[in-house]
């Protein structure tokens, strides 16, 4: 029922991006993890403890979860509920499910403009105008390039923003724009995989954007062995 | 429409984090609203959004400067993301009492701090007090050594990281909502706050006794956007930056007296308080003191000397 | 009226089978939009912040990755041994020690599904192996299940506590007594049904396999020491003077209880079972490779395919559930925006509503609700918009937590969105519709259960309340 990860035609590019994907999702996971616990470590063993990982730790956790969403459309892996479309014939159940491919669209479409409204002042960029849509670019909407981050450090490689976007006026801790920086990636990428995922739907090659439940892959030898034993 | 705005006024939501009716800054708010909405009945119309259902301190600037909220009361180490300078208030033993900070804020160089985010596109319009911070542990607090060895909750704040070293203890950051479970099983020792914090989240409870040290302040700056001003017709703007004011000089006033009561109710708990000598204070201004030299250069010399010299 | 145009679409989106995090999301986009002046720079800032600004929501990712290296690392077989050796000996004993071992394995993992899953997939093949139906073997795991989110810890009370500023570790405490209270209940259900029908006993294998077994559980049982411990504090041997057994203070918070367990499992999987990583057997039932004669695995382990690839499990499901959160963090967001839990909250108290007719309103929302939402969306939506009305009526916090999570056990097994249904019937093998048959005797348990909780306080309030004094109400 998941959807094509890999199909066989297309091959190594596929295959690495997959791997790039599966390796973020897991590296983030990770560092967030050990980042905790070296905290508890240095504060109960060494009586210290390292002030900008909760901050950090919590900027990991939203490009976890924002880089993921996309990947999560490309393998069908978002709940949904399934019991009404269920009952419907083939046809119906196909109409049904372009017509929620154009709502899953027009969500990725505001949530693109939304992201790059919300990120672009920070990066010394204009954001759009328009309430829906965006119908043109503000240029005179003031930057928020200057907000930092409360606790992380900013990297000396980085420094070339603070001529590019902040006058070389100097960052002592990271800008906001960095972490932000996974809101308009994330629309991106969401809107990207949801177009793919209409296309699968319209050539009929899927059926829904959904999954009716979580843990499939982790259930399917136990399911295997159970129907073996019946 | 008794809840909501009438058609054709301008509304003004104000969001901060706090409850409407036993902190300081929830009490200012509310009464901000209240006159607002009867005095310029018709013209404006203000909202409040309390407990930080709406936006947290650090997501309502940024939201401000969208136009998302119009005004805000964020506190004053808040706006070091943005500018340096206001980090002058997180000092350690810069001012003796809140009538200190009171007399620098109300002085020309306090004045002028309320434009310092002009050109960011943030009007300062007022001050509000919450009160002078005082300190708290699982062991009692005399000698700053006392305080050395401990794990203390801290905000995110340079100047505090930088003060909490200084007595050799150990700045441990941590989610707001989690301090008093940690305070409790001890997963950190101490924290500061101000009289009305530690009473309202009863931080009190699960501490050996309070400090009165009064060695840092937390204050807060009523803000409102430049292009929300802006925008409003100008006799409409100088009723409602006049309304501020006198609630700001109403509700600081009394400050002194919501601090004595939070005081006194956490003694009626059962709670010990103690107070420091001359000498004792002294050995805690001396340790604390050298973080100011860190920060001199951010906040400036002059502006340091301006803060001491209020306090005379 | 607006408001009621809202919940419309959300429902009707969710039934033509857009994801509910788009459902949610989409709706809260357009009732902005229409209705007020915000931007939608800010659904991108909730949705930012969701994450960034939650810091209580951390433990759910990491009590999710906990439970993956559990589940892989063999963790769960081994308690089902121990709860077998305790309990398999009764009339219906493997049945009971399969609830026994969700208890167990639900003390160490804040999830119902991946309870089902650790448990459920050994459990209910064995079970059959012996001569009970598929039925019933299904009915108990996938209600016993649900026991996960109850005992603690729990990522539905992190939920729950964020949402409404209630401390984490008084929830924990607070699930104790009900999720036994609620496990001892389904264990005298089944062995009644057992002696009724005359379902089989298991033999009788003696203290002896009930101390092997606990022996060879103990490293992964020994979690649940680490985290209540951890948290709460533990006696210490201190010869430093005076009596030697001294109190210890608690050592991290609860999200920080989290990412150590995730850590612990995966060193326990990794380097004392060795049921995954390099150390781990080449063939099945070979013997894994001990830690001296590869000591390199002490680095290659956290690199290995294993071990990556119960990151990615893990970091897989926190994006899903976290999706659904934070758009419905979006739509709490627009929800206030729009004073909308003002004009709930003096609508019911203007209709006079008393405390008991409050709690039966909620149970049914909550319950109604269950049956379209995932439980922790779910609750990021209704606890904002009744918690305000509860403090006003004097019910205590820590008691409405504990209904909601119970009400959300329930909406865990019953249709069309049950997260124990779906993943019951992947384990076992059977359809939908018949979890649900099998799953309804022990239902009307939890449905009893529900009712004792409601109208009984001190279950919830007892055991935090003594060890942490009354709650405080902040806000
Ligand atoms: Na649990
Ligand atoms: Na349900």
């Amino acid at each position: 029922m998941n959807a094509v990860h890999t199909k066989p035609g297309r091959g190594r590019l596929a295959r690495i991006v997959e791997e790039f994907e599966e390796g973020i999702i897991a590296f983030l996971l990770g560092a967030m993890t050990l980042l905790t616990c070296t905290n508890v470590i240095m504060r109960y063993g060494f009586n210290s403890s390292i002030i900008w990982s909760l901050e950090t730790v919590l900027v990991l956790f939203a490009w976890l979860v924002l880089f993921g969403i996309a990947y999560g459309f490309k393998i069908t892996a978002h709940l949904g509920v399934d019991a009404v479309i269920n009952l419907l014939p083939p046809r119906g159940r196909r109409v049904v499910a372009l017509i929620a491919c154009a709502a899953s669209l027009a969500y990725g479409i505001l949530l693109l403009k939304g992201a790059w409204d919300y990120w672009a002042p920070f990066a010394d960029l204009p954001k759009t105008t328009g309430t829906w849509l965006p119908t043109g670019f503000d240029t005179q909407a003031r930057t928020t390039s200057y907000f930092e981050t409360d606790q992380i450090p900013m990297f000396d490689w980085l420094r070339f923003l603070e001529g590019w976007i902040n006058y070389d006026e100097r960052y002592s801790k990271m800008p906001r724009v960095i972490p932000y920086l996974i809101l308009p990636i994330s629309a991106v990428l969401i809107l990207f995989r949801l177009i793919q995922a209409t296309i699968r739907v319209w050539k009929g090659e899927s059926d829904s954007l959904i999954v009716s439940h979580e843990a499939e892959e982790a259930v399917a030898d136990a399911a295997h062995l159970n129907r073996e034993l019946s | 429409d008794p809840m909501g705005c009438d058609a054709g006024e301008t509304v003004v939501k104000f969001s901060h984090v706090t409850n409407t009716d036993k902190h300081p800054k929830g009490i200012a708010a509310e009464l901000l609203k209240t006159r607002v909405n009867e005095e310029m009945d018709g013209t404006m119309c203000m909202e409040v959004f309390p407990n930080s259902t709406l936006y947290t301190d650090e997501q309502v600037i940024e939201a401000m400067l969208r136009g998302d909220v119009q005004m805000a009361a964020p506190s004053l180490s808040l706006f070091e993301s943005i500018t340096k300078a206001y980090r002058l208030f997180d000092l350690p033993f810069l001012f003796d009492d809140i009538d200190h900070v009171d007399a620098f804020q109300a002085s020309e160089e306090g004045q002028k701090m309320l434009d310092g985010m002009q050109r960011r596109g943030i009007q300062g319009l007022a001050y509000w007090h919450n009160g002078m911070k005082q300190m708290s542990a699982n062991k009692p607090l005399i000698e700053p050594t006392d305080a050395a060895g401990l794990k203390f909750r801290v905000q995110p704040s340079d100047v505090l990281v930088a003060q909490m070293e200084a007595l050799d203890a150990s700045p441990q950051p941590m989610a707001f909502a989690e301090v008093y479970g940690a305070l409790q099983t001890g997963v950190v020792d101490g924290q500061e706050n101000t009289w009305s914090n530690i009473y309202g989240q009863k931080f009190f409870e699960v501490q050996d006794g309070i400090t009165e040290t009064n060695h840092g302040v937390i204050d807060y700056m009523v803000i409102a956007s430049v292009d929300f001003l802006d925008s409003l017709d100008p006799a409409v703007r100088d009723q409602l930056v006049t309304i501020v004011e006198e609630v700001s000089t109403e509700r600081n006033a009394a400050v002194n007296k919501v601090d004595a009561e939070a005081r006194q109710a956490i003694l009626d708990a059962g709670s010990e308080i103690r107070e420091l000598t001359e000498e004792q204070r002294a050995a805690w201004v001396e340790t604390m003191k050298p973080v100011w030299a860190q920060f001199e250069e951010e906040v400036g010399a002059e502006m340091i000397e301006a803060a001491q010299n209020a306090n005379k | 009226m607006e408001v009621a145009l809202l919940f419309l679409m959300i429902v009707g989106l969710l039934l033509i089978g857009v994801p509910i995090a788009i459902a949610l999301g989409l709706s809260s986009i357009v009732f902005q939009l229409l209705f007020s002046e915000t931007s939608l720079a800010s659904i991108a800032q909730s949705l930012y912040q969701a994450m960034a600004g939650h810091p209580s929501l951390l433990a759910i990712p990491f009590f999710i990755l906990a439970s993956s290296f559990m589940s892989t690392g063999g963790v769960a077989q081994r308690i089902i041994r121990f709860a077998i050796a305790c309990v398999g000996h009764f009339k219906g004993g493997l049945a009971i020690a399969g609830v026994l071992a969700c208890m167990m394995f639900a003390a160490l993992s804040g999830s119902s599904p991946a309870t089902v899953v650790a448990i459920g997939s050994i459990v209910i093949a064995a079970m059959r192996q012996v001569g009970y139906t598929r039925d019933f073997a299904a009915g108990v795991i996938c209600n016993a299940g649900t026991l996960g989110i109850l005992i603690p810890p729990s990522i539905v009370m992190v939920v729950y506590a964020s949402a409404t500023d209630v401390s984490v570790g008084r929830m924990f405490l607070a699930g104790v007594i009900p999720g036994i209270l609620a496990g001892v209940m389904l264990m005298i259900t089944i062995y009644v049904m057992a002696r009724i029908k005359d379902m089989p006993a298991g033999d009788w294998l003696g203290w002896g396999e009930i101390w092997a077994s606990f022996r060879d559980a103990f490293w992964g049982l020994f979690l649940i020491a680490i985290i209540m411990g951890g948290i709460y504090g533990h006696p210490w041997v201190d010869f430093s003077g005076g009596f030697p057994i001294t109190w210890a203070p608690g050592a991290f918070t609860p999200t920080e209880a989290a990412a150590v367990a995730a850590v612990y499992a995966f060193l326990v999987a990794t380097f004392v079972y060795r049921d995954m990583g390099p150390l781990a057997a080449r063939e099945p039932g070979g013997r894994p490779t001990p830690l001296y004669r590869a000591p390199w695995a002490l680095v290659t382990g956290f690199v290995h395919r294993d071990t990556r690839k119960t990151l990615f499990e893990g970091g897989k499901l926190t994006i899903v559930l976290m999706f659904i959160i934070a758009n419905a963090l979006i739509l709490k967001h627009v929800l206030t925006d729009e004073q909308i839990p003002q004009h709930i909250a003096n609508a019911m108290l203007g209709a006079g509503l008393g405390p008991i007719t409050f709690l039966i309103v909620v149970n049914v929302i909550l319950l109604i609700g269950g049956q379209f939402m995932e439980p922790s969306g779910l609750l990021v939506i209704v606890a904002p918009l009744v918690f305000p009305i509860a403090i006003q009526l004097g019910i205590d916090p820590i008691h409405l937590g504990i209904i909601m999570v119970v009400n959300m056990e329930i909406g865990m097994i019953t249709p069309p969105v049950g997260l124990n249904l779906f993943v019951t019937s992947g384990v076992a093998g059977m359809s939908v519709m018949g979890v649900v048959r099998a799953a309804l005797p022990f239902l009307a348990v939890l449905g009893v259960f529900l009712i004792i909780v409601t109208y009984v306080p001190w279950i919830s309030t007892a055991l935090p309340n003594a060890t942490m004094g009354p709650e405080i109400i902040v806000n």
